[in-house]
């Protein structure tokens, strides 16, 4: 009955090794899963299931011993198959013991979990995109104006991916100015002035303008006495007033283009 | 060799598209017609696009902004279009400073730039 189980079970490969770790016995779905045929394993030391440079390191001398010492040992890794494919597999090993307590072999069952991982790597994936997007936004708010509201400390990671996306949204928008808007940040030190009058200053070598906005008192006071130079960079207390200068620049540049069409 | 480059003369605009991997050469041919065009049509402003252009060196870096001060010198304004953003990106780590230099993000902006007015040259008050 129990012989029918192991041999019908689909999906976990059940083996049983001797206590050096050699291949006992064989279900269907260890065939399956990983090639052999139960003549081609069997008396076969299951070091051939794992990667070369794994068991280079003594893995599997490892996992028998911890399972050994502690009766159970679980992991989640490369295995490799007949063929010499991998996939991501979830192992439990057992102790079997004697009645008298003296080690009589192993249980190994295996399971195929690439699915699983793929699925978790594309999560994962998916998270970090979405985590980049709120380092650094960076959206349109009117037809020719970007908008970044920065929240948080602006570290020089954070800030090196800022001038990146900022330059090229400022190129794909064609927009002439970009609002950078500071209300969230809590402190500025000097590095990250340094960083921020860079990245104004590359957005001005494509021939757009940056008014830095958000500019709290205390944010004023410690760039003041930082002795940090920002003359060159127009700067408003809130957004609301950047935006106005920014509609500004742009009715002055439409004005004069129609002007200019007049002449 | 030179024959890469074409100043075009629109108006009182002298119009200069850079190609994509400018050799030294160029660059140097670049500097000569442009103010060549500056002493016959006496232009007001010099529009040149960079869009092109995918790598700065110091040496095409270096001629851009000392041509701009020779148009200055002869009367017009240099307008910068459309920097890619690694460009710019370059540009500020090697700390290239614009001085009287102007940018667009296109030649449809130039000619908007160019149509206004000069900016003071650093005439802020300052106390």
């Amino acid at each position: 009955m129990l012989r029918l189980l192991v041999d019908s079970v689909r999906d976990y490969a059940i083996i049983m090794l001797d206590t050096e770790g050699r291949v006992l016995s064989w279900n269907n779905a260890a065939e399956q899963l990983k090639g052999w045929k139960a003549g081609e394993i069997i008396g076969q030391s299951i070091a051939k299931f794992y990667p070369a440079e794994e068991v280079a390191r003594g893995k599997v001398e490892n996992e028998l011993r911890v399972a050994a010492k502690e009766g159970r040992f679980e992991d989640e890794g490369w295995r490799v198959r007949k063929d010499g494919s991998r996939f991501w597999a979830n192992v439990v090993l057992t102790a079997l013991r004697h009645p008298d307590g003296s080690l009589r072999g192993y249980g190994k069952v295996t399971r195929d979990i690439s699915q699983r991982k793929a699925n978790e790597e594309k999560i994962k994936q998916q998270a970090q995109e979405i985590f980049e997007m709120a380092v650094v936004p960076v959206v349109q708010v009117w037809e020719g104006i970007l908008l970044v509201p920065l929240i948080g400390v602006l570290d020089s990671m954070r800030t090196q991916q800022l001038m990146e996306r900022l330059l090229h949204r400022v190129t794909e928008t064609s927009s002439p100015v970009a609002l950078l808007d500071i209300t969230g940040v809590p402190t500025i030190d000097t590095q990250t002035a340094q960083h921020l009058i860079e990245t104004i200053s590359a957005v001005r070598l494509l021939g757009a303008e940056v008014i830095l906005t958000g500019v709290r008192p205390a944010i004023a006071q410690s760039l003041v006495h930082l002795g940090v130079d920002l003359s060159s960079v127009a700067s408003r207390a809130s957004l609301a007033a950047g935006l106005r200068t920014a509609l500004g620049l742009l009715n002055q540049t439409i004005a004069a283009a129609k002007d200019q069409a007049h002449a | 060799m030179s024959t890469a480059i074409s100043v075009i003369k629109v108006r009182d605009i002298l119009l200069v598209t850079m190609p994509p991997d400018p050799d030294d050469s160029t660059i140097a041919a670049l500097q000569e017609r442009v103010l060549a065009a500056m002493e016959r049509h006496g232009s007001a402003a010099l529009i040149l696009d960079i869009a092109e252009v995918d790598t700065l060196d110091s040496f095409f870096a270096r001629t851009v902004a000392e041509t701009a001060q020779m148009v200055t010198l002869m009367g017009g304004r240099t307008i910068i279009v459309g920097m890619q953003p690694a460009v710019a990106i370059t540009a500020t780590q090697m700390g290239l400073t614009l001085g009287e230099i102007e940018t667009a993000l296109n030649v449809d902006r130039a000619l908007d730039v160019a149509a206004m007015p000069a900016p003071q040259k650093h005439r802020k008050v300052r106390r």
